[in-house]
């Protein structure tokens, strides 16, 4: 798994390619923790080069997603696709996970 | 989805040894050390033999890779003298596995299920606060790498069934994959 950051204005996107698995979800849970010492505030994780997530994954994304909500900071997790969304579905967090279906539609929720 | 969904759909971890799922008669067998590095090597060897037909082969490569490392490290705590036996078959139509560990069982079987319970009723009330608590099972024994959901998922996943055996060390699950209908002309 490969972790990219770029900045869009305000927002820090994190490009997730390759595979959340059980090996390597730690790395962006890691990064994220990082970032929030350095006082970024405003998430967008990118998983369109994502194809493959396990409980691990998942669980890499609650604990990013509850740590982002008790600092009252914001993130967006988008681009969720194929058998990584129906992952998500199953475990029934798609209302849980703050989602949008493009990076454009994520910068546009974080103005608001 | 709407509340009546969730509390309708409310499923629970069984035990049930005698459930024909515990029947291994042809099913293909291998057996792994509890090496935790080669969880979804071993996985993809199993699932090498399912057919191309089956549609989101990701998904059950996933789903059964999360049954091997609850195997590996919960069951066996990852100690290699132990084994993992899984017993598997697919066809288009379905995916039948059991898949047996060494170790003590699920001893936290009930607590689980109430905990499953409790987060159905919030999903229903789409409470999206208090959720927040019931996103992630955790023991005393979890640790950072346990997601905590695998289980969640699991009973979803596996559509014809998912039980444990007595001993709770060993389970039988099926996945029913949706046929194609014909049109009659």
């Amino acid at each position: 798994m490969e972790l990219k950051i770029r900045k869009s204005g305000d927002n820090y996107i994190i490009d997730v390619n390759g595979e959340m698995d059980l090996y390597n979800s730690y790395k962006l849970k890691e990064l994220v923790m990082k970032m929030l010492e350095k006082k970024v505030e405003h998430f967008i994780i990118n998983l369109e080069n994502v194809d493959y997530i396990d409980s691990s994954g998942i669980g890499a994304l609650i604990y990013i997603c509850s740590t982002i909500k008790k600092m009252n900071f914001r993130l967006i997790i988008t681009n969720i696709h194929g058998s990584v969304k129906k992952v998500i579905e199953l475990t029934k967090l798609m209302g849980y996970f703050p989602i949008t279906n493009s990076i454009e539609e994520a910068i546009l929720q974080m103005e608001d | 989805m709407s509340e009546n969904t969730y509390l309708n759909d409310i499923h629970e971890i069984r035990v049930d040894e005698n459930n024909p799922l515990f029947d291994k008669t042809g099913l293909l067998y291998k057996e792994f050390p509890s090496d935790y590095r080669q969880i979804r090597y071993f996985t993809l060897l199993i699932v090498q033999s399912a057919p191309l037909e089956i549609k989101e082969i990701n998904l059950l490569e996933q789903q059964i890779s999360e049954v091997i490392k609850n195997a590996v490290k919960h069951g066996n705590h990852s100690d290699p003298a132990r084994k993992v036996r899984v017993w598997y078959s697919f066809d288009s139509t379905h995916a039948h596995l059991i898949v047996q560990d060494e170790g003590e069982g699920f001893r936290d079987l009930e607590v689980w299920n109430a905990f499953n319970r409790k987060r159905l009723e919030i999903l229903a009330e789409q409470d999206f606060e208090k959720l927040a608590d019931y996103v992630s099972f955790r023991t005393q024994k979890s640790d950072d790498n346990d997601g905590g959901n695998a289980l969640f998922a699991a009973l979803e996943y596996w559509n014809g069934g998912f039980f444990f055996n007595n001993k709770r060390n060993a389970v039988a699950m099926l996945k029913k994959f949706p046929q194609k209908k014909h049109a009659i002309a």
